[in-house]
């Protein structure tokens, strides 16, 4: 367990000294803040920061990759793997420290919106349950595209092809699944349509609708159990390249 | 007879498809020794120092280190392993001391063993005056020195050194040798290099690879004189006189199997191969001198590690005069 969390501050440490870190922080803030002026602050409206955490993930889609790409790709290519595997630690704790470490910069990129609520609270008087609520939105959806990112680091030891992958993935998840259903519906005649069931696939895959809930202030167990078992998945398949990789 | 030795290669073989990296392999290295593992680029090194450290599993085969085998206690062998990969991967953007410091907690080390342990690596390797530094702003020869801390920081009865100095400068090279000469006693040392000097300088055994396989093992000594017994011996002999007549004389005498010109000239030498024991030397001065001509210089050719070893690992070449 404290080997883990030596890997996670050690990763943690590492996105603090790259630059990357600092745009990824710099990019976020500005689309935020973004968000926050246009569809937030808005004279006559009332003070609800729901729409600046609704449309998060569509940066996040795009900044997570470059988070998650040098995790496991710099060790394999600089040759740090050897350092790291031939030390008295298992994969499952390589993983998961690995994971931590990014979800605490993570929580540290979502975190810093928080300056947009104080500034909201100056001029309103929000409703503060659905922003906690959104903030544990924000977090579960982390985990998803953060192991999502993390697998696909593992996968390659070209950064930029694992930058890359996951940032398909993730507008894949985060986008095309999101409007992709709607142009399906004048195609879909009867209601056994196969066609059918994969607009239902899709829109269960997206991963706005199940954004949405949290940042009305719902937390719909659903969408807890999708954004978990997604976190999960990505990570056991993760420990699953890791263990294979030494085989080849 | 197992405790004896701290690394067991048994039938150690990895495979990638058809290609066989390592073939069959089998060494140990008695504990508190530094042996060799001497081979050319490609030889198989460090893919048999990646199966025996537990990077990657043998295709088949077994290795133990320090007791353990290393595919099913591989926990219990990362333990008491200290192993420098080539090229001494490391963090470059976290300060020495504080890359230590993570490499001890990642081996579980309690914090106040590795403050102290800390404190006596950096006095080993001379790194003490570069604790704070980042290891990006550190030069190769204190990286080597780093990755050599490190691998000594829990204080492991093994150590595994793959080429470590390579890449270092002269004086770099010898304090790096001083350093893993010192290390023998206390540690059982496995060094991969493919550099014959170093060998003869450290190393109490050698065990020599070439395309996966292994094609001599013993002390430098042994593998010097059993080159000299299983091969003829050589007389090397410089003499002032007519090549052709020289040749003639000195293949006359009794012993002496061939004569090869190896220079023609004023001066020229000739390589004498055969049975070169007794009193041949002082027959092939007396004849020389009985023939008026003048002998400059005779020497006994026998192999030296390198000879062997470029013999050994490519049997097509011929042998350097």
């Amino acid at each position: 367990m404290s080997q883990l969390l030596t890997i996670a501050r050690r990763e943690l440490g590492a996105l603090f000294y790259s630059p990357v870190g600092y745009i990824v922080l710099t990019l976020y803030l500005l689309f935020v803040g973004l968000l926050f002026s246009l569809m937030v602050m808005r004279p006559g409206r009332i003070a609800d920061p729901g729409p600046m955490f609704l449309w998060n993930h569509l940066i996040l889609i795009f900044l997570v990759p470059f988070m998650t790409m040098a995790i496991f790709s710099e060790e394999y290519r600089s040759g740090r793997i050897e350092t790291l595997r031939t030390s008295p630690v298992s994969e499952a704790a390589i993983v998961l420290g690995k994971f931590l470490g990014a979800m605490g910069f993570y929580v540290g990129v979502i975190g810093s919106s928080v300056v947009f609520v104080i500034l909201l609270s100056f001029f309103g008087r929000p409703d503060y349950m659905p922003v906690l609520t959104s903030y544990l939105g924000l977090l579960l959806m982390g985990g998803l595209m953060v192991s999502i990112g993390l697998f696909f680091s593992a996968c390659t030891q070209h950064q930029v092809l694992a930058a890359m992958s996951s940032c398909v993935v993730l507008v894949t998840l985060g986008i095309l699944f999101q409007f992709i259903p709607a142009f399906l519906s004048p195609f879909i005649r009867h209601s056994s349509s196969w066609l059918l069931s994969v607009k239902h696939a899709m829109s269960y895959l997206a991963i706005e609708p199940h954004m949405a809930g949290f940042s009305r202030g719902i937390i719909d167990s659903q969408n807890i159990v999708f954004f978990l078992s997604g976190t999960l998945l990505f990570l056991f398949l993760t420990y699953v390249v890791l263990e294979t990789r030494k085989w080849r | 007879m197992a405790e004896q030795f701290d690394i067991i290669a048994e039938n150690l073989t990895k495979s990638y498809g058809k290609f066989t990296a390592v073939d069959n392999i089998s060494f140990a290295v008695p504990r508190g020794s530094v042996v060799g593992f001497l081979g050319p680029n490609g030889a198989g090194k460090t893919t048999t120092i990646r199966m025996l450290t537990c990077f990657m599993p043998p295709t088949s085969g077994t290795g133990r280190v320090a007791g353990h085998d290393v595919f099913r206690e591989s926990m219990a062998v990362r333990q008491k392993i200290g192993y420098l990969p080539e090229n001494t991967p490391l963090y470059l953007e976290m300060r020495v001391a504080e890359y230590l410091k993570y490499r001890g907690m990642l081996r579980g080390m309690p914090r106040g063993e590795l403050a102290k342990r800390i404190g006596h690596v950096a006095e080993m390797c001379w790194l003490a005056d570069r604790l704070r530094w980042p290891i990006g702003k550190l030069s190769k020869g204190y990286r080597q020195r780093l990755g050599i801390a490190d691998a000594l920081l829990h204080n492991p009865p093994v150590l595994v050194l793959d080429e470590p100095t390579v890449g270092l400068d002269p004086s770099q090279i010898r304090e790096t040798r001083k350093l893993i000469a010192n290390l023998a006693g206390r540690h059982t040392v496995l060094l991969s290099t493919h550099i014959l000097s170093e060998v003869e300088l450290i190393c109490q055994r050698v065990v020599i690879i070439g395309r996966g396989k292994i094609l001599a093992q013993g002390t430098p000594e042994e593998l010097k004189s059993g080159s000299r017994t299983g091969d003829k011996a050589r007389l090397l002999v410089d003499v002032r006189g007519p090549a052709d007549q020289v040749k003639s004389a000195l293949g006359a005498l009794t012993g002496v199997e061939n004569v090869t010109v190896l220079h023609d000239g004023p001066v020229c030498s000739m390589q004498l191969t055969g049975r070169l024991d007794g009193t041949l030397r002082e027959q092939v001065a007396a004849t020389v001198l009985q023939r008026g001509w003048a002998l400059r210089e005779m020497r006994s050719g026998g192999m030296s590690l390198e000879e062997f070893f470029v013999q050994i690992i490519d049997p097509g070449a011929a042998p350097a005069a």
